[in-house]
């Protein structure tokens, strides 16, 4: 219903904001001999010699809408279920695959989200909204859309906290493998969901991602669940990003004017 | 007055908790991990009066993490809860005869005192807005990009996005809480427009109004590497008589780092907030 709503004011907006705010040009896009975007291009790299990987992100809608339309926005599968991709499915340990299957049963009613908390690292990374990340010496940060929250990657060489706070985004260090960013999360609050069916993650739990960059337009990104707690063994989605050029990100808070959740029930 | 501190301030309140609560290992290890390329002075500490850094294009850069002052002081039997600014209180404090208000605008303050706040949006995990983050007691970092400025600010880890690459202000926008802001220098002043604001946000914690026909205006300028100085202008004449500027210092804070504070986790405030 949110999300209806901000298509609609997306909509709404584009014909007044077309090319003044929304539609401006970025800058430094690589053209085609036509003047369109040249998505193939090569990845961009910094002054170091590392990809960049700043730019403006969407993940991949891999979720075929039903024959008479979605019902909302599109999504990806992995924002429905992260592991649906899984050779044998989700390697739940016996507590997790009972609490998913209840979870389901009440139609995701707790979901975090969509009680409007922070959804942590990996459901921002996964749902529909435009991210962006900036890529500074020592620092990669990550805007994200949905509740105009940031995220910091600290590059700088400092080590993993052993005793963290908890936090819904944990703490995050990147370490370069190649042209690949290595980024390791731990120090999360429990009864995080990965997904809307509901995968935990504990307080114990690690998150792996690894950012590639492929060429200009395109990033592959592995997401390695690390939860011994709930999982007998690490697992690992893989998902795909498109740069988002001549556009921007518009605040979107999941509390303002909030309708949906007296309407989220369960059994 | 100890409402007002601890309506407003449920979240710094756990903030502050935690901060005490993290172990020694962990300050050495992150939280004090330290600034990279910190002026010295020759007994090694860090020279806050040195020049203002520069960008490559040779303007002066914002970049670092900001606190406020701590300009009001706490009650004889100390602060209830973190200690905040005068601004956070009342934005216009430091105004002879305070904030010009419309006769709505005044009424409408003074009954949002009479009832404690209540109805603030920040106690109720909403956005506050980028003014009143200007004044809130959690720190602020700014990353200046070319053709960009961005503030994090630690309250609900949230970003604001200043746009220096031309970009014209949207004419007719969809209202948003830190509305529509763009940049332009004057010498080594950076200029910020901002329009397309959310009706009903709150300014500070005695409740200034700001609506939708809001305009306002802020000059930003580094005087040294340890201080910076944010005139607001706010042009409201919906909710004010007249345009009014108040003087907002920052002071940069080294060798530490943002800390998540997300006011709708474990929120316990909001069943006891009451007003009459």
């Amino acid at each position: 219903m949110k999300m209806a709503a901000v298509a609609a004011i997306a909509l709404a907006a584009s014909i007044s904001l077309s090319a003044q705010w929304i539609n401006y040009p970025s800058s430094g896009v690589p053209k085609k001999a036509d003047g369109t975007p040249n998505l193939d291009a090569p990845t961009p790299r910094t002054a170091d010699g590392k990809p960049d990987l700043s730019g403006l992100w969407l993940l991949e809608k891999n979720l075929p809408c039903p024959k008479d339309g979605c019902p909302d926005m599109e999504v990806s599968r992995e924002f429905v279920n992260l592991g649906w991709n899984v050779p044998g499915g989700v390697p739940y340990q016996p507590w997790a695959a009972a609490l998913v299957k209840a979870r389901r049963e009440q139609n995701g009613k707790d979901d975090p989200g969509a009680n409007c908390r922070p959804t942590g690292i990996v459901k921002e990374t996964i749902n529909p909204f435009f991210r962006k990340l900036i890529q500074l010496p020592g620092l990669l940060v990550i805007l994200m859309e949905r509740d105009t929250v940031y995220r910091q990657i600290f590059t700088d060489g400092r080590p993993k906290l052993t005793d963290p706070l908890p936090t819904p985004n944990g703490y995050s260090i990147g370490k370069w493998d190649g042209d690949t960013l290595v980024v390791e999360t731990s120090g999360f609050i429990d009864g995080e969901w990965l997904d809307r069916v509901g995968n935990p993650l504990t307080e114990s739990g690690k998150i792996i991602e690894r950012y590639h960059r492929v060429n200009y337009g395109l990033m592959e990104l592995e997401i390695t669940v690390d939860d011994p707690k709930a999982y007998t063994k690490p697992w690992t989605a893989k998902v795909k990003e498109f740069i988002q050029p001549n556009t921007e990100m518009m605040d979107y808070f999941c509390l303002e004017n909030e309708k949906s959740i007296s309407h989220a029930v369960g059994k | 007055m100890h409402y007002i501190y601890l309506v407003a301030e449920k979240p710094s309140a756990i903030l502050a908790a935690t901060l005490l609560m993290m172990p020694a290992l962990v300050s050495a290890q992150w939280l004090n991990y330290p600034t990279a390329g910190v002026p010295k002075n020759p007994d090694g500490t860090p020279n806050l009066t040195a020049p203002t850094p520069r960008t490559a294009d040779g303007r002066p850069d914002f970049s670092g993490i900001w606190d406020t002052p701590k300009n009001r002081p706490c009650p004889p039997g100390g602060c209830p809860d973190q200690e905040v600014s005068q601004e956070f209180v009342n934005f216009g404090w430091s105004l002879k005869g305070g904030l010009p208000y419309q006769p709505w605008a005044a009424e409408l303050v003074k009954a949002r005192r009479e009832q404690n706040g209540k109805d603030d949006p920040g106690s109720h995990c909403l956005p506050i807005g980028f003014l009143r983050l200007h004044t809130d007691a959690m720190y602020r970092k700014i990353i200046q990009l070319p053709g960009l400025l961005v503030m994090l600010n630690e309250r609900n880890a949230s970003f604001r996005q200043i746009f220096l690459d031309g970009r014209p202000l949207p004419v007719d926008p969809n209202p948003a809480w830190n509305g529509y802001s763009t940049g332009k220098w004057d010498g080594d002043t950076l200029v910020v427009e901002t329009n397309g604001f959310h009706d009903g946000e709150w300014l500070d914690r005695s409740g200034s109004p700001l609506t939708s026909e809001a305009k306002v205006t802020e000059r930003l300028r580094r005087v040294n590497y340890g201080q910076m100085e944010v005139d607001v202008t706010v042009d409201d004449p919906k909710a004010y008589t007249k345009p009014w500027t108040v003087k907002l210092p920052l002071v940069l804070v080294l060798n530490t780092e943002l800390l998540d504070d997300n006011c709708l986790e474990s929120e316990k405030d909001i069943p006891h907030l009451v007003g009459k």
